[in-house]
């Protein structure tokens, strides 16, 4: 049966393992091969050199980078503190509410994001919803909050939001309540239960939830475009446009294995950690 | 340790204002796509539903539909085979690179879709494919194959191992197993896991921009149309994609209660 | 292959990496037996029954089925069955679809297959109509015969049962040993039965092989293993017991506080070789001294418990050792907590261990 089993695993990760190899080890490599390669040319066939990484610094891509870490880091701790009551309720307080979260939270993620933020637009909007009806009701408008770094934070917060959310749930749902029930017992108060129970028994939750909405939120567009009108230009925005309308494929390149490098390295840190039979639920 | 009434009461409200929150911008698309006028501004002074008739008459639209949902469900079937295999591999099997392999189906997840769909173009670009909805399907799959993976795999933990040692012991062998075990006790899993691919290419952006050439999907004609100035067609559009995933979801809660009806009735 | 045992077991091996779960095992089992190991957990009972079904392969050694070698032959071409810990009841199908599963495999026809199902469910004195029932709607009980019904209709040559029983109440354990017993009658199959309870495996079993550390200890029947266990392992795992490590000296035991009479105790055991003299808590008698029997202790009465029937008591000897007493509560003694008093035995309630 162990034989057995190890040849049926190895089997049966054969189709998935196929299409990484095809659809996302090679294009990485691809990627790899253009960033060493001098500038704004089409084939792999030049000489390489590093003069694509050596833009990054003199032209300021750096400070698109910044910006994008930053601001993932600023709408990860904000979910964090955003999501983790509702998930302290998912996970230990409602019953049916749970479900009616969990279906509403999911239908939101079927929704095209430019969409959502697209509603956002005209929401917040001079003339849109909010300010057009204030507006015609008290005779006071006011100025949109759009296209600054505020909004495109709030746009970050509001996409990735169920990437937080689900991981900080699963994570609570494994904080025993007997633990939670015991520490009370021993005198422990609110705070110290939060800090010395459910802190440290929902660490691979909390890990994953930041480690998602981080990631996400370093490598997204539409936030900035759509809501901050390009206040700040986002590091995946600048590879886009090398890409299209620069036409200069290895300066995209580079600036990918850059943001890949950060990601990768973080997730694989992250995801080291954490055992994932047991926050998926494995029996055994 | 239960929650006081309070608490429950405070955490509900929170729950419900998170909710508005979420579907409050669809809500002003919907008032958006009803709107007479050609330039919106709120409140709105005439309804109509001329863009309505407008979007169902044309023929752009229908060429967007048809390829959004060609892509979208071709992404759904590969997604359900691959992900009934990976599962197994995932989360039942134990061989000896499952930890490893558990980490991999994660990458394409964290990984910036942007850069990815860019990564295939210069990937197909390299090989000399030229980009059309195809490639798009291609492109899709890596992002939404590991994510039905994993909650096939969701499925694949809850069930006992037990059972397919008990259908060996009982003279089942590997395919027969798979057949009359495995594939009826994670069906409900595939069923989901179908459902999220499915709406999840419907939706995507990111990967359709750089993947599909000269086709184009639903998402990636409203983006182009939003960026380039406002257009009255784009929040009914929209809305209308947004119908499509609300009757999809339904359609298949309705097919699964209905499945459900019918075998409990067999059973009693 | 002189031997007429239905399965057995040639110094088998079991390894997982560096661990060994089994250190060359040698086993017979007969036909119609009903055979149980018992064992604590991590003795490597749960691995054995894993090899004998064919869940895991052997790292060493031979398992026959009758003048057949099958270690190396997988779970499902074995002409044998298991009835699973978690009873393994596939929740998709109803009692009669499980119950036909092995029939259905054999591409026996729909109507024969019910025909056996129904039979099967007569034999288990379950009604008919559960035929239709889901498992979820089948009590614990009840869903215990429904994977007894299904590992029949395979029609095995060797029932095998994996603790089946342990994660039911007292009361429905006590009733299912009893049936289990009974379908073993009626059936005459072999059974071979893997509990940690030694109850459990006194009340069923024709024959009981204690596990220890991947080793058999004891491989005997019930009496035998209760009245003459071969290590203190074997006579501690058997329930309440009193060992005094005693030496022979000029033909007679001694030790350990005892007072022995030279004129009945003598015993074979060479001058000078230590042993341990076993004597279980109900053949330990208070007496004052002139009761004449053939060993006797002096202590003070510790503590007394009431075990239902019957009364236990703890009596402290010379060196701290704890002697205990059990007695029918009819025959309650009198003393009280704190009092002197003094225990005897015969020899021929006791047994020598000799552990080498």
């Amino acid at each position: 049966m162990q034989k057995l089993n190890r040849r049926l695993g190895f089997l049966s990760s054969l189709p998935i393992l196929a299409v990484f190899l095809v659809a996302f080890f090679a294009p990485l490599m691809v990627v790899a091969l253009f960033s060493v390669m001098p500038p704004k040319v089409f084939n792999l066939t030049n000489t390489p050199d590093f003069s694509a990484y050596s833009v990054f610094f003199e032209q300021g891509y750096y400070r698109s980078l910044l910006w994008s870490l930053g601001m993932a880091l600023g709408s990860t701790a904000i979910l964090l503190i955003v999501c983790w009551p509702l998930a302290y309720g998912m996970a230990k307080v409602f019953r049916g509410f749970t479900l009616v979260l969990t279906v509403a939270v999911v239908m939101s993620l079927f929704v095209s994001e430019n969409i959502r933020l697209f509603g956002w637009v005209l929401t917040l909007m001079k003339g849109g919803l909010i300010e057009g009806h204030i507006r015609a009701w008290t005779g006071i408008g006011f100025d949109s909050p759009l296209y600054g770094i505020p909004i495109i934070v709030f746009g970050l917060v509001y996409v990735y939001l169920p990437f937080m959310l689900f991981p900080l749930a699963q994570g609570i749902s494994m904080v025993p309540d007997d633990a939670r029930q015991a520490a009370a017992d021993l005198g422990a108060t609110r705070w110290q239960i939060l800090t010395q129970i459910d802190i440290p028994l929902a660490a691979p939750g909390i890990i994953v939830g930041c480690l998602l909405s981080f990631v996400l939120a370093a490598g997204a567009v539409a936030e900035a475009k759509i809501l901050g009108g390009q206040a700040v230009i986002t590091i995946a925005d600048d590879i886009e446009t090398a890409f299209t309308f620069g036409q200069d494929w290895p300066l995209g390149s580079a600036l990918s294995v850059i943001l890949i490098f950060i990601i990768g390295s973080l997730s694989l840190l992250g995801v080291s950690r954490v055992d994932l039979d047991r926050i998926m639920g494995r029996k055994r | 340790m239960p929650a006081s009434r309070s608490t429950r009461i405070v955490l509900l409200v929170y729950g419900l204002v998170v909710i508005g929150l979420l579907y409050l911008p669809l809500v002003s698309v919907g008032f958006a796509s009803v709107s007479q006028a050609r330039y919106l501004s709120f409140p709105i002074k005439r309804y109509s539903y001329k863009w309505y008739a407008e979007v169902l008459e044309s023929g752009t639209v229908r060429d967007l539909l048809f390829t959004s949902l060609s892509v979208a469900l071709i992404v759904m079937i590969l997604s359900v085979v691959i992900a009934f295999f990976g599962a197994l591999a995932f989360a039942r099997y134990e061989w000896r690179y499952r930890s490893i392999f558990q980490k991999l189906i994660l990458l394409p997840i964290f990984f910036p879709q942007t850069v990815l769909g860019l990564a295939l173009l210069m990937w197909f670009n390299a090989l000399g494919i030229i980009p059309s909805w195809k490639t798009a399907v291609v492109a899709h799959l890596v992002w939404i194959a590991p994510i039905s993976t994993l909650i096939v795999a969701i499925r694949a933990y809850s069930f006992d191992p037990a059972l397919e040692e008990a259908a060996r012991d009982l003279g089942a062998n590997t395919p027969t197993i798979l057949r009359e075990i495995t594939l009826p006790l994670l069906l409900p899993g595939l069923v989901s896991s179908g459902l999220f691919a499915l709406l999840l290419s419907w939706g995507n952006f990111p990967l359709s921009l750089f993947t599909t050439g000269a086709d184009s999907t639903l998402p990636e004609w409203l983006y182009a149309k939003m960026v380039s100035g406002y257009s009255p067609l784009v929040p009914t559009l929209g809305i209308m994609s947004v119908v499509t995933s609300i009757v999809l979801i339904l359609t298949a809660f309705a097919v699964a209660w209905l499945a459900r009806s019918i075998r409990d009735s067999h059973a009693a | 292959m002189n031997s007429d045992a239905l399965l057995r077991l040639e110094n088998v091996v079991k390894k997982f990496g560096r661990f060994t779960a089994l250190h060359g095992v040698d086993l017979e089992i007969h036909e119609g037996e009903f055979f149980t190991i018992v064992g604590p957990s991590g003795s490597g009972k749960s691995t054995m029954i894993r090899l004998l079904v064919g869940m895991d392969e052997v790292s060493d050694g031979a398992i026959w089925l009758r003048d057949k070698r099958i270690d190396e032959t997988p779970a499902h071409e074995r002409p044998t069955c298991m009835v699973f810990q978690s009873l393994a009841l596939f929740p998709h199908m109803s009692v009669g679809q499980n119950i036909e599963f092995p029939l259905k495999l054999r591409r026996i026809t729909p109507g024969k297959r019910k025909a056996r199902a129904l039979e099967l469910l007569d034999l288990l004195r379950l009604p008919r109509d559960y035929y239709f029932k889901r498992i979820s709607q089948c009590s614990g009980g009840e869903q215990q015969r429904v994977a007894l019904a299904r590992a029949l209709a395979f029609e095995p040559e060797i029932l095998f049962f994996d603790e089946p029983l342990s994660a039911l109440d007292y009361r429905l354990r006590k009733t299912l040993e009893k049936e289990l017993k009974d379908l073993h009658h009626r059936t005459g199959k072999t059974f071979v039965y893997i509990t940690h309870s030694l109850e459990e495996a006194m009340v069923m079993s024709d024959r009981i092989a204690i596990m220890k550390d991947g080793r058999f200890e004891q491989i005997a029947v019930a009496d035998e293993i209760y009245s003459q266990p071969v290590s203190r392992f074997v006579a501690e795992f058997m329930g309440e017991v009193n060992l005094f490590e005693v030496t022979s000296t000029g033909g007679l035991l001694s030790g350990s506080g005892l007072e022995v009479d030279p004129d009945v105790a003598r015993t074979d055991l060479p001058e000078g070789e230590k042993g341990l003299l076993m004597v279980r808590p109900e053949y330990v008698r208070f007496g004052d001294g002139t009761d004449g029997f053939e060993y006797t202790i002096s202590g003070r009465l510790l503590e007394e418990y009431a075990l239902g029937s019957r009364i236990q008591y703890e009596v402290e000897t010379a060196g701290g050792r704890i002697v205990t007493v059990e007695k029918l509560r009819e025959d309650r003694a009198t003393s009280e907590s704190g009092s002197d008093v003094t225990l005897g035995f015969d020899a021929a309630n006791t047994h020598l261990i000799v552990e080498n």
